[in-house]
């Protein structure tokens, strides 16, 4: 077992022990509150908290969506509602009592399940966007609100259902469950948002191409985190109706979800505890405000919402942070701990074909931009693609990592066909692609970005934070020869753009790939990190055995590593063969000096 | 028979006009401007300040106009502009700037409902039937429409400015063109259009504060639907509008408001870039 | 009214409130302010100010001052859940006297029960809601549609009979009782269609009407917009038959200008009833609000008697407690604009109705008019 290297600051044992009691006296504190909090409070008071829990529970599930996954979405109150008209529904038909009861609940979950993985399947596949999704979402409320219109007696119409028999609970013990309810739902987020897994949704949030090739089935978990919150919200619409004994349209309507993202927006997204400051602050300020001042109490939301969008995008929460800032310790103390996984010997031949092309074309309309592109590579190869501007080669490694993208021909990545296979299956096969800007997780650590880009490999927790990483000993060595390992708590977005270069391509070899697509990796980069870069890709192909294939324009540094030149002109194969044969080509000469080319500058 | 293709054309010239001013906007700038829905019950009220003044509808039209333009002017200056990037939160924000409209309205004018006399009563004998003067004359404003905003946009050098910007705004930036004013200038024209069919629609339908929000999804998913000309939004227009008309009148006119909405999300699904050729 | 108006008005009348020194008895409001209904809700709330200000002038009920408090309902189940918790828990009102749509009526009848509060429900409504808490001073069908088809019937010899409603518990229970009593006459109804309630593109509707050769359309629609936006469009379709509608007040009706010329109403109140008790309150009500007086209607003048029965109730009882209030209601008698109103019959009340038709300037001209028409057997005694 390799010895395991540690980084970051330490102090571990002393911080944990603190925290630990912190959380404890917390947890005490809110749920004594709870359960005696209605004593002293009057009736009406208590009564508008309750339905404010059971609306704070759909907006955290709203935070989940918008503020960690970036789906901005109207729909979550459509959920919402078929919770409280699955109780109402049930209740006002069969009567109130146990097994009508479980039947709501089924019903509930069931309902808001099928409608969600519906709604999902409708928004999140491979090549939609998020305005897309949006706008799914928006339509999801709008249909269900005319169901329900449409529905003559049996869902009430426009008046609604009321006067059904409910839950025979004192109003103290209504609080307690509804209390108690929101604080485990926001406490369960909490854990699940802090863990691995939500950094993961985070990362999917900020940059869902680098997740994609990252091989992570992304609109797969958006899906599964639609579903699973869908149910949340259904049961919180549940409670709802359970406790004020009526259902009405207004409860599943897209101007509710508008209102729940107010109340996150407001709150703070992204933090959970603003969705719940957001909704117990305007659940409760409307109660008592929209009776006096009616007109002007909306006039405020709006304008409070355009302050927020324009000025304080992290809301209350985030402006409290922002304030309370000095007060806390520095940094992220963090103990991270980065262990090189024994990487067994590769399966496959020893001189297996890594990337084979035949016949690849790409046309847009009339306009080809490749044409009958074909060769092949080996592992240990380092392979430089070369060519005058608009010759085709970002499209050409397009075509390579996204088998939806070329227009005729085939791609075989190590050995297996990628067909029409989205970038995510065809990263399984062993392919790891460089994007030519950094593309990598700004708004996450160095460190969770490496956790983030294991994914694929090692399954993330839905609960913990990992303090050990398992990264295969290529990743390692960008990380410490870069000097990454001294900012591992640091966030991305702060680094260098040669560092962030490097978390790149460690991200990227953290998939243990077996061919590495570069493209233009050394744009912007100074002499000696240029230098560290060559000496990293050669170990790559001698040691790991990969297979590289390189975009650039600097000829100097292509000349220097390759192993082998292919040069592209014209969407064509113009000359493929050794460093040699091509730099001393007429050919080669001709093609960029006969154009406006440009070469070191080259920007992306 | 007849009645029902009269129906479907004048509601399709309806949804047209509504839908232009988003389409504008969001072809130039890709950003939905929520406020639409707002800025067209502005149009509305201009069109009760103009009739209340007893101004003859000619200048009625163009102070709604005038009114919406002004109102899209400011805010693209105070927000929108600053929102580029984010086109999220840009829904978000003019969300909110259609809430602060619709209140500041019913703080000046009252909730009550008010209306406004048609310019043209009753009904005209029209091929064959009798229907609605208004609405057949909705059918020709539409037409005026399209061909001034088809005609701006292809002959004149702030059309092509816009153009240029709407395909590729880097190039159109570095050639001179001054992309901050045909941002600016798109929105206030699609918020003017906006005002505009607002006091065309007050005719048929009552003036309060929220009536605009109603039109505000269809004319969402036709935009989306439409990439970024007009002549597809015009054939969305007859194509998805007819189909409402036909599923209110043959099944059920709850199910046909939602006609617009289900189709539209469904061909974008299939095809995301809506019935915009590729 | 403006919303600068209605604070001052409110300012006003917690100052006649206060300048009582005894503890006032609370009238809540809970109203439409915000929409469907927030067409009529401010005529609503100056019936109530009004009746507020003069039991005040003459020493309150058994020397309590009354003091008023508004919420706003939406017009729904929502907001009335909301205005009714606000009403009953927070104010602590002694009694809820309004006018409400039908959804927003059904979700507060609970919170009523459960905090026993006496619910003097002014708007004419679809009929048979029996809470004991509930009183009504203002019509259902029974009272309402026979004038209208009996009048088509007889003098526009109509028989073909078309429907059209907005798809809520008023409008269906109107248009059921209407279809039922169209055909137990001999008529025949070719057709019965709704919108939600906040539909407002009528245009298929009107086509259907168009194509089923009726001879005469009824209507019951929720009350502002949904009205308005029915009549302009059936204009603008060239529709003029004999056209009754069951839901418009005359204020509505006046601003609707020359398209509502023709329509058929049938009312409890209209301004030009001729009698003294009338004119006194129109007087009244002029003076007290000079130009933001918005017509009184027969959603709103039952409030102002609405407020008057709950004095002498009062007074019968001796106090304010529930039980006795409510058992005093249904026995004491008011003098009002419409006439003398006991609500004994089940809770509901015989009434005075006015078949009228609305004049192209606005005014409504009384064709004819039936004395104590009986509301029929709306909450029979479970035997």
């Amino acid at each position: 077992m390799p010895e395991a290297r540690q980084f970051g600051q330490t102090g571990a044992a002393s911080i944990d022990f603190s925290a630990g009691l912190r959380i404890t006296v917390l947890a005490l504190l809110v749920v004594g509150s709870i359960v005696l909090a209605p004593l002293l409070l009057d009736t009406y008071t208590t009564n508008i908290l309750i339905r404010a829990f059971f609306v704070a529970i759909a907006a955290i599930t709203v935070d989940i969506v918008w503020g960690y996954c970036g789906t901005l979405t109207f729909g979550q109150s459509a959920f919402f509602g078929i919770g409280v008209y699955a109780l109402a529904i049930i209740f006002t038909e069969y009567g109130f009592g146990s097994w009508q009861a479980l039947l709501g609940i089924a019903t509930a979950i069931i309902a808001a399940a099928t409608v969600a993985a519906l709604t999902g399947w409708l928004s999140f596949y491979p090549g939609s966007t998020p305005l897309y999704a949006s706008i799914v979402s928006l339509v999801v409320p709008i249909v269900l609100v005319q169901i329900l219109y449409s529905g003559g007696t049996f869902t009430g119409s426009s008046s609604g259902l009321v006067g059904f028999e409910s839950f025979d609970l004192e109003v103290e013990n209504w609080f307690r469950l509804a209390g108690l309810s929101l604080a485990a739902v926001a406490t369960i987020a909490l854990i699940i948002m802090r863990s691995d897994t939500g950094r993961l949704l985070k990362a999917l949030r900020d940059n869902d191409e680098r997740c994609t090739y990252l091989g992570v089935d992304t609109s797969r978990y958006r899906i599964i985190v639609l579903v699973l919150t869908a149910i949340v919200a259904s049961l919180a619409g549940f409670g709802y109706a359970a406790f004020g004994g009526v259902a009405a349209p207004e409860n599943a309507s897209f101007t509710f979800g508008t209102r729940l993202i107010i109340m996150v927006a407001l709150g703070g997204r992204g933090t959970i505890v603003g969705a719940i400051v957001g909704a117990l602050g305007i659940e409760v300020a409307s109660a008592y405000l929209s009776g006096s001042l009616p007109y002007v109490w909306e006039l405020i939301i709006g304008i409070a919402l355009i302050a927020v969008i324009l000025a304080f995008p992290d809301g209350l929460v985030g402006a409290a942070r922002q304030l309370t800032r000095g007060m806390r310790p520095p940094g992220r103390s963090t103990t991270i701990m980065l262990r090189p996984i024994e990487t067994a010997a590769i399966g496959g031949t020893e001189s297996g074909t890594a990337i084979e092309v035949k016949g690849v074309g790409k046309h847009f309309g009339s306009l080809s931009v490749l044409d009958g592109v074909e060769f092949t590579a080996k592992r240990s190869e380092l392979l430089s693609l070369v060519g005058p501007n608009g010759a085709g080669k970002t499209t050409l490694i397009r075509c390579l990592s996204d088998g939806r993208e070329r227009s005729a021909g085939f791609v075989a990545i190590g050995g297996h066909a990628i067909e029409r296979l989205s970038p995510n299956r065809v990263v399984q096969f062993g392919l790891g692609r460089k994007f030519q800007a950094a593309s990598i997780f700004e708004a996450l650590t160095v460190a969770e970005c490496l956790r983030v880009a294991r994914t694929y490999r090692a399954r993330p927790s839905l609960i913990a934070t990992s303090t050990m990483l398992d990264l295969p000993p290529a990743a390692i060595s960008v990380v410490e020869r870069s000097g990454l390992s001294e900012r591992l708590g640091e966030e991305a977005r702060h680094l260098s753009h040669g560092l962030k270069q490097a978390l790149e391509l460690a991200m990227v070899l953290s998939l243990e790939p077996e061919v590495l697509l570069l493209d233009e990796p050394t744009a912007g980069l100074t002499r000696a990190e240029r230098q560290a870069f060559a000496d990293i890709l050669t170990s790559l192909t001698a040691r790991d055995r990969l297979c590289i294939l390189l975009v650039e324009h600097d000829l100097d540094f292509v000349r220097e590593i390759s192993s082998r030149i292919i040069v592209l002109h014209q969407g064509r194969i113009a000359l493929d063969g050794s460093v040699n044969e091509v730099v001393n080509s007429a050919l080669v000469r001709e093609i960029y000096t006969g154009q406006q080319s440009t070469t070191s500058e080259a920007m992306p | 028979m007849l009645t029902i293709a009269l129906d479907a054309i004048t509601t399709a010239a309806l949804l047209f006009i509504i839908s232009s001013g988003l389409l504008i906007v969001f072809g130039v700038m890709k950003i939905i401007n929520f406020a639409h829905a707002a800025f067209v019950t502005v149009g509305a009220y201009a069109a009760l300040v103009g009739a209340r003044l007893a101004l003859p509808w000619v200048l009625i039209l163009p102070l709604a106009f005038a009114t919406g333009a002004a109102c899209g002017a400011l805010t693209e200056t105070t927000i929108v502009r600053r929102l580029y990037r984010r086109p999220l939160d840009a829904i978000l924000a003019t969300w909110g700037l259609g809430t602060v409209i619709g209140q500041v309205i019913t703080l000046i004018f009252g909730r009550e409902v008010q209306f406004v006399q048609a310019p043209i009563t009753g009904t005209a004998y029209f091929l064959g039937i009798d229907y609605s003067a208004y609405r057949i004359a909705m059918i020709a404003a539409a037409i005026i429409v399209a061909v001034v905003f088809t005609g701006l946009l292809n002959g004149t050098r702030l059309g092509l400015s816009t153009r240029a910007v709407i395909m590729n705004e880097m190039l159109a930036q570095g050639l001179g063109v001054d992309s901050a004013r045909v941002r600016l200038v798109t929105f206030a024209i699609g918020s003017g259009l906006a005002a505009l069919s607002g006091a065309l629609i007050t005719p048929l339908s009552s003036v309060d504060p929220n009536m605009g929000l109603p039109w505000l999804i269809s004319a969402f998913m036709l935009v989306m639907v439409s990439g970024g000309s007009l002549l597809t939004l015009a054939v969305s227009s007859l194509v998805l509008g007819g189909l409402q008309v036909v599923v209110s009148t043959f099944v059920n006119p709850i199910l046909g408001g939602l006609t617009i909405a289900i189709c539209a999300a469904v061909v974008l699904r299939i095809r995301p870039e809506g019935f915009a050729r590729a | 009214m403006t919303s600068r108006a209605f604070i001052a008005s409110l300012a006003f009348m917690a100052a006649t409130g206060s300048a009582l020194a005894a503890d006032p008895i609370r009238i809540g409001v809970p109203v439409g302010l915000s929409g469907a209904n927030s067409v009529v809700a401010p005529s609503v709330v100056q019936s109530a100010e009004l009746a507020v200000e003069e039991i005040n002038a003459k020493g309150g009920v058994l020397g309590r001052p009354l003091a008023l408090d508004v919420a706003d309902d939406g017009s729904g189940a929502a907001g009335a859940q909301k205005a009714f918790d606000a009403l009953v828990f927070q104010k602590k009102v002694n009694v809820l006297i309004s006018m409400e749509t039908s959804a927003a009526r059904n979700a507060g009848l609970p919170i009523v029960a459960r905090g026993k509060t006496p619910f003097i429900y002014t708007s004419f409504y679809e009929g048979k809601s029996c809470s004991p808490y509930l009183y009504v001073n203002a019509w259902v069908p029974e009272q309402q549609v026979p004038p209208i088809v009996d009048y088509f019937n007889k003098e526009k010899k109509a028989s073909k009979y078309f429907l059209i409603g907005s798809d809520y518990a008023f409008g269906r229970g109107m248009l059921a009782f209407t279809k039922a009593y169209i055909e137990k006459t001999g008529g025949k109804v070719l057709g019965e269609e709704y919108l939600p309630m906040d539909g407002s593109d009528w245009t298929s509707i009107i086509s259907k009407l168009k194509a089923s050769g009726a001879d005469a359309i009824i209507t019951s629609t929720a009350g502002g917009a949904p009205n308005v936006t029915l009549t302009k469009q059936l204009r603008a379709a060239g529709v003029s038959l004999p056209y009754g509608n069951l839901a418009v007040d005359e204020g509505t009706a006046k601003s609707m200008g020359a398209d509502a010329a023709d329509i058929y109403i049938s009312a409890s109140y209209v301004t030009g009833i001729d009698s003294a008790a009338n004119k006194a309150f129109l007087a009244a009500m002029g003076k007290k609000f000079g130009a933001d007086l918005k017509t009184p209607n027969d959603l709103s003048v039952p409030e102002y008697e609405g407020v008057y029965a709950y004095k002498a109730a009062v007074e019968k009882a001796g106090g304010t407690d529930p039980q006795k209030v409510l058992a005093a209601l249904s026995e004491v008698a008011v003098d009002g604009p419409r006439g003398t109103i006991k609500m004994d019959k089940q809770r509901h009340a015989p009434l005075t109705m006015y078949l009228g038709q609305v004049q192209a300037d606005g005014s409504v001209k009384v064709i004819q008019s039936f004395s104590n028409v009986d509301p029929g057997a709306q909450c029979p005694p479970k035997s």
